[in-house]
């Protein structure tokens, strides 16, 4: 590829009209897990057989991992429609009844989001899900009086009723969605389905009982490109998707304070955790003097159970490098890292595509499309290290040491990596960047709270009946987030707590999941924010356990330089251990609170400053479960150990073996 | 004590070690003889295989400098891709890691020596990140993983169920060095909980019954010679 100028990009910035039609495969980690390379395989196989031109493509996840791995098809003259649990089957089928029958596949539709509230088009399909507690028991029936009533009506050639898998409501009975419009309605009754033939079908008209009208609460930022694009193509970024738009807009019409002041204005803080104001990040390294500064993308989620980082740096890996030019111009840094955890493979080798292929259109190297700004950057590798996320001991990492952290002051952004000012910004926070200077600060911030601005990407897993990536505008409530976005707790059985934060954050019970979510919201209730893991617990659960966990998890990952989160961290799991076994005794937990006040007023880092939280979280909201271990003794402990033990919930499908490369 | 011949006549060994039983075993068998026939070993014959040792001796010292050579060449590929770059030592361990499936012991010592760095610093490196290995790979990788979402799901079971099954614990590789069973933080798959990951095939949504029907699947070790 032949380096870009200034007007090529320009010339970029309008996107071509989408192509007619098109089949994308979602190839994460997630999805060729469970058998994406087989469905393309199979649609390309079945799609030459039947001499269709329909081009199959690669794309990243939109992030529903509950129906891995998932296909997308625009077939001529139909709307969008994303499959879900692709099999090769599937796939056949996909081929064969869509693209080249224009009749959907049963059972393995997930609906769009995007709900309409007026009939535009007259409907060709009519998708149906019983969305009630019994799982889906009644779709059949009404499927089928859909259909006799589309007979009864001479209409059944022309519309095609279709069992969804997944509409986005849950728990609203029988929902029915009017396809191409997108008209959704929920709590449908049996005497209800003439009336929406009748009415609707036929006569184009909004049965405004039914109508449900509640638009989706999510809102796509960082996920903007995730399922659009193909992510190891630049030229794809560049076309479809405005890329490197943002780049050209600060290189030619702003000055690097103007980009702060517009980061200012967005309200953006940092998406890692500890929600320190972006700009301010930005202003305090480039007010240092200094001849060389550093940008660090932070790309080591080690948080168990949480994967938006690895789903973007997956799906749109040059928003996120974008993002981290615009970073460098801001502050005057010429050399930027990628720290990205070994264990995504995936992840590491798109990046590293990404990179290699914008230094050779020019985008990366000196003197960027004739600005005269030069920026380079490259890829480390973290090697298994919880700790290294934290920002000293990533930097000590990078400079290719044991990552023990170092106290701060100095902080990274005076003396950082080399001893030079550095930035490190989450995956997150750089992939918000070119959107925010695409189009203002100002739209940033009308999303979310007063002091939270803009969305939030989550990754809700756990006892969660979708557990999926969820981008939510601040101040979402956690309720909304499980129930309404992820349809609530898994087999039906009651929430008991939210855990957000990973090992450094705590548990949220359910009398509190109407807070708004926001930085100061979850700090109050005695967790964080986080990188973005949610996980659901439901009445099952032993929190004593929960918080043994995450103990066990911090204890294991502490690097062991200072002695209140070593010793402190290893005695504290001695004492939950023996809560468990039913051997503890009352003052236990007077001392289990001493050492935690102890760790997090001493230790020198943010790992064992929070390892405390989940212990104190459930302490705080349920002391009463510790206490029952203590008062009920071993014959107790065994009892609730006996009772979760066939906690795997029967699951319809049988699992699979599936082959990743 | 008497060991037959490993060997047929004729037939051609494929290992290092098998060479040197094979001229070892001739030589030993020699000595046999000659001391069956006279009662002790002649000065001339006791001579020739002294000069004979020193001469296999020499030859394998050779044979040594080369192995060093090859090992030094290829930590210098390793080195040279990273020289001019700071900070390089993790990228350089994870190119080891990558080429050997762990990082042994003399190669980190001439890593050392081709970096400058003392080998205890190599070594403090590598045993404070928990992806570098300092024991071969066996042949088989059980990994389950143990992220929130799947230790919520059920990974406790698993980890017992492969436990009794293979008879070692997490971390550990069976004696015969068939299987290793290991148990990660999170694989990103949190969406099919509780997941297993078998010599990077991953299976999802598993029940400890299934795990007899997965083990079998691994072909079983080699019948020793």
């Amino acid at each position: 590829m032949k380096p870009l100028t200034k007007s090529d990009l320009e010339a970029l910035n309008t996107p071509p009209a989408e192509p007619a039609e098109w089949m994308r495969v979602q190839m994460d980690t997630g999805g060729i897990a469970a058998g994406a390379e087989e469905a393309l395989a199979e649609l390309i196989r079945r799609r030459d057989e039947m001499r269709l031109t329909i081009p199959a493509l690669r794309v990243g996840s939109v992030g529903y991992s509950f129906a891995d791995p998932l296909v997308e098809v625009k077939a001529a003259g139909l709307p969008r429609i994303l499959y879900g649990r692709v099999t090769p089957d599937i796939a056949s089928a996909i081929v064969t009844d869509h693209v080249a029958g224009g009749k959907f596949v049963d059972d393995h539709v997930i609906a769009t989001r995007k709900r309409s509230t007026t009939l535009t088009s007259p409907v060709t399909h009519v998708l149906v899900r019983d969305t009630g507690a019994d799982a889906g028991s009644k779709t059949q029936f009404f499927q089928f009086s859909l259909i006799e009533e589309l007979k009864r009506r001479g209409l059944a050639d022309r519309v095609q009723v279709v069992r969804a898998l997944d509409l986005g409501l849950y728990d609203e009975g029988v929902a029915v969605q009017l396809l191409p419009a997108g008209v959704t309605y929920a709590n449908v009754l049996a005497p209800d389905v003439a009336r929406i033939v009748a009415e609707s079908i036929e006569g184009g008209k909004i049965l405004d009982d039914l109508l449900w009208k509640a638009s989706d609460p999510q809102v796509r930022i960082v996920l903007r490109h995730c399922g659009e694009i193909d992510p190891d193509s630049i030229d794809d970024y560049l076309r479809h998707a405005q890329g490197y738009q943002g780049v050209r807009r600060v290189l030619f019409e702003q000055t690097p304070e103007q980009v702060i002041d517009e980061m200012k204005t967005s309200g953006l803080r940092g998406r890692g955790g500890a929600g320190f104001p972006t700009w301010m990040k930005w202003k305090l390294t480039r007010a240092q003097p200094a001849e060389q500064r550093y940008v660090i993308c932070n790309g080591d989620e080690g948080d168990p159970g949480a994967f938006m980082d690895r789903s973007v740096l997956e799906s749109d890996p040059h928003a996120v490098l974008e993002g981290m030019i615009i970073a460098g111009y801001a502050m005057g840094a010429t050399k930027g890292y990628f720290y990205i955890r070994a264990e995504y493979p995936k992840a590491v080798e798109r990046v590293e595509r990404a990179i290699q292929q914008a230094r050779e259109v020019g985008l990366l190297g000196s003197n960027i499309l004739g600005s005269g700004f030069t920026f380079d950057a490259k890829v480390r590798l973290g090697a298994g290290a919880f700790v290294c996320g934290e920002e000293t001991a990533l930097i000590a990492s990078i400079e290719g040491k044991r990552g023990s952290p170092s106290p701060r002051p100095p902080y990274p952004s005076v003396r950082g990596l080399w001893g030079m000012p550095t930035a490190i910004n989450n995956v997150e926070t750089l992939a918000n960047i070119p959107a925010i200077v695409l189009q203002g600060g100002a739209w940033y911030a009308s999303f979310g709270t007063a002091s939270s601005k803009g969305t939030k990407v989550f990754a809700v897993t756990g006892k969660v009946k979708n557990a999926q990536l969820v981008e939510v505008p601040m101040g979402t409530t956690l309720r909304q987030i499980v129930y309404e976005v992820c349809g609530g707790v898994l087999d039906d059985r009651d929430i008991k707590a939210v855990q957000t934060g990973g090992p450094s954050g705590g548990v949220i019970p359910e009398k509190h999941l109407d807070t708004p979510v926001s930085y100061e919201t979850l700090q109050q209730l005695g967790s964080i924010m986080g990188s973005g893991g949610m996980l659901v617990m439901d009445k099952t659960d032993s929190m004593v356990e929960v918080a043994k966990f995450y103990l066990r998890f911090c204890v294991d990952e502490s690097c062991g330089k200072c002695a209140p989160c070593r010793i402190g961290g290893y005695q504290m799991l001695q004492i939950l251990d023996r809560i468990s076994r039913g051997r503890g005794t009352a003052e236990d937990i007077v001392t289990i609170r001493r050492i935690c006040t102890a760790m997090q007023k001493a230790s020198l880092c943010g790992l064992g400053q929070t390892a405390p939280n989940p212990v104190l979280s459930t302490l705080r909201y349920f002391e009463e479960e510790y206490k029952a271990f203590i008062e009920g003794g071993p014959s107790y402990a065994r009892k609730v150990s006996r009772a979760a033990a066939p906690a795997p919930a029967p699951v319809a499908e049988t699992p699979k073996p599936v082959v990743s490369p | 004590m008497k060991t037959a011949p490993p060997f047929a006549t004729g037939e051609h060994p494929s290992r290092p070690a098998d060479f040197a039983k094979q001229d070892e075993a001739a030589l030993l068998s020699l000595l046999d003889e000659v001391e069956r026939r006279h009662g002790f070993v002649p000065r001339d014959i006791s001579e020739e295989l002294t000069r004979l040792v020193e001469i296999k001796l020499e030859r394998l010292r050779r044979i040594q400098g080369k192995l060093d050579t090859t090992l030094r060449r290829d930590v210098q590929k390793h080195v040279a891709q990273w020289r001019d770059e700071e900070g390089n030592l993790i990228m350089i361990l994870h190119a080891i890691q990558n080429q050997h499936g762990y990082v042994p012991r003399e190669v980190a010592m001439e890593l050392s020596r081709e970096l400058g760095v003392k080998l205890a610093r190599i070594y403090e490196v590598i045993t404070f990140y928990h992806y570098f290995k300092l024991q071969p790979p066996a042949q088989h990788d059980v990994t389950v993983c143990n992220g929130t979402a799947c230790y919520l799901k059920g990974a406790g079971d698993l980890i017992g169920e492969l436990r009794n099954r293979l008879g070692v614990a997490e971390g550990q590789t069976t004696p015969d060095r068939h299987c290793h069973l290991g148990v990660v933080r999170c694989i990103g798959c949190c969406g099919m909980a509780p997941a297993l990951v078998v010599d990077g095939k991953t299976y999802g949504r598993v029940k400890p019954s299934d795990i007899g029907g997965i083990l079998d699947t691994l072909k079983k070790p080699e019948a020793k010679r």
